[in-house]
């Protein structure tokens, strides 16, 4: 109980105390808080996982009833990676914020809202109380957006937190919708209601909350098609920020999923269906889209959408294995997907990281501008490849064992499926290819484009790489990939509690699923092991053989051509060209073109921009056509204050005369009747 | 560990035997079988020239593709005997460590700032993106049709009764032939002597290897298309005893060599624009094969 | 044996979708005649040895030498371009046919009767679909006569499926095929491509009404 209150009295201490501190020490305070919070959270949750469910009361108001705070295997999972990547970040943003110095009120609201973001983060993870969640949900929405518009003098910045937070304002609204209908119907606001509540009700009833509950959700994590926030406010978000963002914010999103299914017990074949094939669609969708983009952090952003599609498919996988009643289809997809949220927060964020300080030393996010900074940046360079090649999901890091663990979960789901369930698996298994071989395609572009090759523009200032000291925790995420490539089934040991929640089993049931699943993952760890063992071996040997060969150095080859420039590189687009031709239709890329002409032509231009199908028809053109409906009414709108005075003067006269002529209406009606 | 030597002796002869095969189908005489061999040997003597464009990247891209073909090559089993590395859905663990050797030789071709490489970079990309479903559903049709799921497993279990699954028999080793062409960039997809740059597509990504690098990238696509044939032979003996199997896995790989020789001779190569869509085919066969095994389990009817 | 046939028929139809001249569709339609001989000749034993014969000799003569021979000669003879030209990319032709066998299958999967052979119904549906879908995307007058040729051979697949039941639809598919070729000879001797001077199917919109 004690723990509870110093763990609120810090922050509030935190924020009361920044606006009055000199700049250096701001930063300091907000990380040592940050630190503190994470460290008691994140005991409480080892604990948890260890021991086993730990459960706190408060009082609460007459209101909320009794706030009940719960922290089982699942939620210590995700107070972990939350204080994972807030850690790196906090120390990583730390050092990229020094560029904005002057901006010390800027500066303060943001430690504030940093703050305050990580508290209500973590709080989501325990709170079983509705009331007390949706007003914990509103004070993170809200602290992400304060977080996301600080470079708020740029127009396009405050459009995007502007879209993020009405698209938060919808996601509470489903969920409000989901949590009020309980409490109406059971009079409680305790979670425990809502499995009593479903419990008690035909299946469809709960099927119809699930899918409530699931919209709201799937805003946050950015599920098609209600995805159009994202890449609009990763980009426009500081680098830290952006990295927070796509490692954790989007995770709650699933959180509240998993949380929800562990709720609401219904038909949960159909569930696994439907999460199924959205998931799908997102991953197919996201990564298609991420490959025309020109805009490093949006090509990021549209991973994103891909890799909580992946996740979405595991999950999926899993409620159809728990319908189902197959043990160990149900483990292996919840697995997958647990163990891909970490991967992907891990990656992800070291992805935006390396993107941030690509930015600081460039000033440019755009593709087509960069190349070649493997000379100059070889440090960044490195880290961007290693979690390039995570995220594609290749042996031997830890992209590959999530992505494993949801194969399996499909090949095992195969043996003794009919015919309409095979086809819908062997369609996630086309998915899951497809995914997997478009990742590869747009991160050999980005890496390619960005590190390799000659620069493509000449920058007026010099590129450095980044103090050593900023790059610190992104070494740690490396490794911590490395570690999970390599060492998988420890990793697996503690995410099983986890799923041991998910698919209700108790301890001692589990252990021979896990067992197997534990042992196939031990045999790839040890390829991966020695897979990097071989790697160093050959190269040894290799150092070993042409140790006195004649190495000379040379222009790369043009096949005779006189003069070759930079210009002559194969640039982003030319080498998704022959992607974006085949699916030309399904993509929506806007082209402006001055063309050659003449014999000797002057001056010609090519300009694309790629734009989402999905949100032109959603989300643009709705909101048109209702601008062009109100714009009709906007000659009420004129300012003048007769007119205002006028419609409160027709306003209180009906407020009069309504009653009046609704009695002699029915008075009417009464002496017709008698007629 | 019997799969990795029989492999590896198959290498040392099977490009030879296709070169050979496609002289002797224009009436020349050809090279002998050893040519290939002789010709790494070579390049592993000779110096290197490195461009100044490239970076490390360059450099140790060929020996990590190299080695990625040794571990997919220790996944193979032979009939009964497991590769080195065998487990539950190890097939998934092959085709990505091939992915990771795929993904470093792009960004080693990316690396050298050319754009004939960047070209052939691009293409490559593409159709191996399109062919992986191709493999991927065809082991989920074995792992219906067998009830395992690890390479090894299916291949022992997988045999060929009735006259349907002597056909979905037939389906897959033509999946797997094409597949092994499209990986190994020969025609009818790529042809590996046009030198001409707009054409090429894996050819024109090693352009500017040379000395032991060029070597090693060589070696590994002989290596690479011994594996498919050794895959293309745990077909057929999964069932049989070793004193048949071993002479039967180079009676088929020499057999595979001399198909392939001949296809090269007496195909052009595809359009570039009808390449994808030739590798999407691929991934409808196999999805009729995947039908032909739920004809073959009876879930259908 | 026939699942084998009828498995390599439906591989038929995806090269149709990716093939790009029009000599290409008069060999597979010679291919498909072989093949419903073959299937014939294995499935239908038990109707009397003269419809038999009879059915035998037609898809030999007819489908497999006769209407391909006849759609060369008119190629020839009217100087039509080689090139079918398709209003989508055979790339997409190719995604199509493949979601119109599979939806095929799932739609066989929910008919309950007993009746009736999934097998043949499935590669039936799948063949009228595939024809229609030709007829519908490509542009030259003479495709359409070619879909229709290979709605034709669907029909004649489902009427194998109940033939040895009921004969007479058998012979209701022979007549079929003898309608379809008064239409190739229509083509042929009223010489339509010496009028239109234009084999392209965009001329045909002039006979509109308004």
């Amino acid at each position: 109980m004690s723990n509870i209150s110093a763990y609120l009295l810090m922050p509030l201490l935190a924020v009361v105390a920044i606006p009055f501190m000199k700049e250096k020490a701001k930063a300091i305070v907000t990380y040592l808080e940050l630190l503190l919070v994470a460290g008691l959270s994140s005991a409480i949750a080892i604990s948890a996982i260890v021991g086993g469910a730990e459960e706190y009361v408060f009082g609460g108001s007459a209101v909320t009833g009794p706030i009940r705070l719960q922290i089982d295997a699942l939620s210590a999972w995700f107070i972990l990676i939350i204080n994972i990547v807030f850690i790196t970040g906090g120390f990583y943003g730390i050092f990229y914020l020094k560029a904005y110095r002057e901006q010390q009120k800027q500066i303060s609201l943001h430690c504030i809202a940093f703050i305050v973001l990580h508290l209500s983060l973590v709080s989501l993870c325990v709170i079983q109380n509705s009331l007390v969640f949706l007003i914990t949900w509103e004070l993170m929405a809200l602290s992400a957006f304060i977080a996301v518009i600080f470079e708020g003098d740029k127009m396009s910045t405050l459009k995007a937190g502007i879209n993020y937070l009405i698209q938060s304002h919808v996601s509470i609204l489903f969920l409000m919708l989901g949590f009020i209908w309980v409490a109406v119907k059971t009079g409680s606001f305790d979670f425990a209601s809502i499995t009593e509540y479903s419990q008690s009700n035909p299946t469809s009833v709960g099927l119809f909350l699930f899918i409530c509950f699931f919209i709201g959700f799937a805003f946050k994590a950015g599920f098609i098609p209600f995805h159009t926030w994202l890449p609009h406010a990763h980009p426009a978000a500081p680098t830290h920020i952006s990295g927070i963002m796509s490692g954790v914010l989007i995770k709650i999103g699933i959180y509240g999923i998993m949380r929800m299914l562990v709720l609401i017990k219904t038909d949960y074949t159909s569930i696994g269906y439907f999460i199924l094939i959205i998931s799908a669609i997102s991953g197919l969708y996201g990564v298609m889209l991420a490959i025309i983009q020109h805009n490093v952090k949006k090509l990021l952003a549209y991973h994103s959408i891909e890799n909580i599609g992946i996740i979405g498919m595991g999950i999926g996988i899993g409620c159809i294995g728990l319908g189902n009643g197959n043990q160990l289809v149900a483990w292996l997809g919840f697995s997958g997907a647990l163990l891909h949220t970490l991967n992907h927060a891990l990656f992800k964020s070291l992805l935006f990281y390396t993107v941030g300080i690509v930015y600081q030393a460039t000033h440019t996010l755009n593709i087509e501008h960069l190349g070649g900074l493997i000379k100059k940046m070889p440090h960044t360079t490195l880290l961007f490849l290693i979690a390039a090649v995570a995220i594609c999901g290749i042996p031997p890091l830890n992209g590959f064992v999530s992505e494993f663990l949801i194969y399996s979960s499909l090949y095992q789901w195969v043996q003794n499926a009919t015919l309409v369930p095979l086809i819908v698996i062997i369609f996630s298994t086309l998915a899951l290819v497809l995914i997997g071989g478009l990742a590869l395609f747009c991160f050999t572009k980005a890496f390619g484009t960005i590190f390799l090759g000659e620069p493509r523009k000449k920058f007026v200032h010099g590129i450095h790489e980044a103090p050593a000291i900023q790059r610190i925790p992104l070494y740690f995420i490396a490794l911590l990939i490395v570690g999970i490539g390599i060492f998988p089934q420890g990793f697996f040991g503690v995410v099983s509690h986890a799923t041991s929640v998910l698919t209700g089993n108790r301890v001692g049931e589990f252990a021979p699923i896990q067992g197997s699943i534990a042992d196939t993952l031990q045999y790839i760890g040890l390829a991966s092991t020695g897979f990097i063992v071989l790697i160093v071996l050959m190269f040894l040997l290799r150092k070993l053989v042409t140790k006195n060969r004649v190495t000379t150095s040379s222009v790369t080859w043009g096949c005779g051509y006189v003069s070759p420039t930079p210009k002559l590189q194969y640039t982003a687009s030319s080498y998704v060209r022959s992607y974006s031709k085949l699916f030309g239709h399904l993509l929506l890329i806007g082209q402006k073109e001055k063309p050659v002409s003449g014999i000797f032509p002057e001056h010609a231009a090519l300009k694309t921009h790629p734009y989402d199908r999905l949100e032109k028809s959603l989300i643009d053109r709705p909101i048109r056509g209702i601008k062009s409906f109100l714009g009709k009414f906007v000659f009420l709108n004129n300012g003048k204050l007769q007119f205002s005075i006028l419609y409160g003067i027709i306003f209180i006269i009906s407020l009069i005369m309504i009653p009046l002529v609704y009695g002699l209406i029915l008075d009417f009606f009464e002496f017709i009747k008698q007629l | 560990m019997l799969s990795l030597f029989l492999i590896v002796i198959a290498a040392f002869f099977f490009t030879g035997i296709v070169v050979r095969t496609k002289s002797l189908a224009s009436g020349r005489k050809g090279p002998g079988i050893m040519q290939p061999i002789k010709d790494v040997i070579r390049l592993f003597k000779k110096g290197a020239v490195y461009s100044k464009t490239s970076s490390i990247i360059f450099q140790i891209a060929p020996t990590i593709y190299f080695s990625s073909v040794v571990m997919a090559m220790l996944v193979v089993p032979f009939g009964q005997s497991k590769g080195l590395i065998s487990f539950n859905c190890d097939f998934i663990f092959f085709a990505y460590v091939l992915a990771l050797g795929k993904f470093f030789s792009i960004i080693s071709a990316l690396d050298t700032g050319s754009s004939f490489e960047g070209m052939g970079a691009s293409r490559e990309a593409l159709y191996s993106m399109f062919a992986e479903p191709a493999l991927f559903i065809l082991m989920g049709s074995f792992a219906l049709l067998t009830g395992y799921t690890s390479f090894q497993e299916i291949f022992a279990a997988l045999h060929i009764g009735s006259y349907l699954s002597y056909a979905l028999a037939t389906l897959a080793t033509f999946v797997l032939v094409m597949i092994a062409m499209i990986e190994n960039s020969r025609m009818p997809i790529d042809d590996p002597k046009t030198h001409l740059e707009l054409t090429m597509i894996h050819e024109v990504m090693i352009l500017d290897n040379s000395g032991f690098d060029l070597g090693l990238l060589l070696s590994a696509g002989y290596l690479k298309f011994a594996i498919y044939g050794a895959l293309i032979v745990n077909l057929f003996v999964g069932m049989v005893d070793y004193q048949y199997a071993i002479p039967l896995f180079f009676i088929i790989q020499f057999l595979m060599a001399v198909v392939v020789g001949l296809i090269e001779s007496f195909m052009a190569r595809f359009r570039m624009n009808h390449n994808a869509q030739f590798i999407v085919a691929l991934t409808s066969v196999s999805l009729l094969i995947f039908f032909g095994a739920i004809l073959i389990l009876g879930k259908f009817n | 044996m026939i699942d084998v046939l009828l498995i390599v028929f439906i591989i038929t139809l995806f090269y149709l979708s990716i093939a790009n001249r029009l000599l290409s569709y008069t060999k597979v339609l010679a291919v498909q005649g072989v093949l419903l001989f073959f299937v014939v000749f294995l499935q239908l034993n038990e109707i009397n040895t003269l419809n038999l014969v009879l059915i035998m000799l037609e898809t030999i003569v007819f489908k497999a030498v006769a209407v391909p021979m006849f759609l060369a000669y008119l190629l020839r003879r009217n100087n039509i371009t080689r090139e079918a030209e398709p209003y989508l990319p055979n790339f997409v032709s190719l995604l199509i046919t493949t979601a119109i066998v599979i939806a095929t299958i799932l739609l066989s999967n929910s008919i309950k009767d007993t009746h009736l052979d999934k097998m043949f119904f499935v590669v039936a549906l799948s063949t009228i679909f595939s024809g229609l879908y030709i007829i519908a995307s490509r542009r030259k007058i003479i495709t359409h006569v070619m879909g229709y040729m290979i709605i034709e051979n669907g029909v004649f697949v489902l009427s194998l499926a109940v033939g040895n039941e009921m004969p007479h639809l058998v012979n209701l598919g022979i007549m079929l095929d003898i309608f379809a070729s008064v239409l190739i000879l229509g083509i042929f001797l009223n010489k339509i491509g010496d009028v239109f001077k234009d084999v392209d199917v965009e001329q045909l919109t002039n006979l509109k009404d308004y």
